[in-house]
């Protein structure tokens, strides 16, 4: 398997680490169900059968990480971005919708 | 000079040395600092920093991307001038520096074109179409991590790695490229 780095170019998977998936968000400590919220972030995860957003660090190559587009049945990989891009996606989304 | 550097310059001197007289700063753009960053690189080399995988020699220094927002500067020593403490003061405020010059060694092949041994024992591809003047990868050789970088000019390959493993890194490379 290769990814695509956006910085580097392809790389065999062996320059990269696994973290797991990329959707999942931290919640806030100080909302009411912060409990509940905390246990689905720290252990609930959905066994995805087709494309996931994943994370992945470019360990040995640029040391950025990446969210990774992969197909978990047959390891397509269908899109590569730095996460630093994707989470000010995201931070920009929620400042929109407040 | 150490023991370590003594060993990799005598045996197979010719086409394969161990740059002992550079200084390397390491830089990384400080968070919203990028575009002032550049714009001092600019006023102090004449070029920008690359923001990619690419080595630009000017104004003395060889400067080589590291990752996003990181770079290598490669300045050769000169007698009377302390290029670290120069580069902290001109990039102040705008990048973090740190002086790896002891702790990176920086290997030498000079060579036009690519040994076909060191295009089979990296995960790069080498081929001269493919990895042309003033590229650069960072990657890893039998899990060393490495910085390979093709000099602008195209007269040689440089690598740099940690300096624990200079000594294991050197063998490979005396082997990789006989
Ligand atoms: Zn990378």
């Amino acid at each position: 398997m290769r990814i695509n780095c956006p910085h580097c170019g392809q790389r065999s998977n062996d320059e990269f680490s696994y973290l797991g998936d990329a959707s999942i968000v931290r919640p806030d400590p100080a909302a009411p169900n912060a409990n509940e919220a905390f246990y689905a972030f720290g252990y609930e995860r959905a066994n995805i059968a087709g494309p996931m957003q994943e994370l992945w660090y470019h360990a040995a190559g640029c040391h950025a990480w990446l969210v990774v587009t992969r197909d978990t049945r047959n390891h397509e990989i269908l899109d590569v971005k730095s996460a630093q891009e994707v989470a000010l996606e995201r931070q920009k989304a929620a400042g929109t919708a407040q | 000079m150490s023991e370590l550097a003594n060993h990799t310059n005598t045996a197979h001197a010719s086409d394969l040395i161990e740059r002992n007289d550079v200084t390397v700063t390491n830089i990384a753009a400080r968070r919203g600092a990028r575009a002032s960053l550049d714009e001092r690189a600019r006023a102090t080399f004449g070029v920008s920093l690359p923001s990619t995988p690419k080595a630009v020699e000017a104004g003395g220094a060889l400067i080589v991307w590291a990752g996003p927002d990181q770079w290598l500067i490669i300045q050769k020593d000169e007698a009377g001038r302390d290029h670290y403490s120069e580069l902290a003061k001109t990039f102040n405020g705008l990048a973090s520096l740190v002086d790896v010059t002891e702790s990176r060694t920086i290997f030498r092949i000079s060579q036009a074109r690519p040994s076909p041994v060191l295009s089979r024992s990296m995960g790069i591809d080498f081929h001269e179409d493919a990895f042309k003047p003033g590229d650069v990868a960072i990657t890893h050789v039998s899990h060393l991590g490495v910085i390979v970088w093709r000099l602008p000019d195209g007269t040689a390959y440089d690598f740099a790695c940690a300096r624990t493993y200079s000594r294991d890194f050197g063998d490979w490379l005396r082997k990789a490229k006989a």
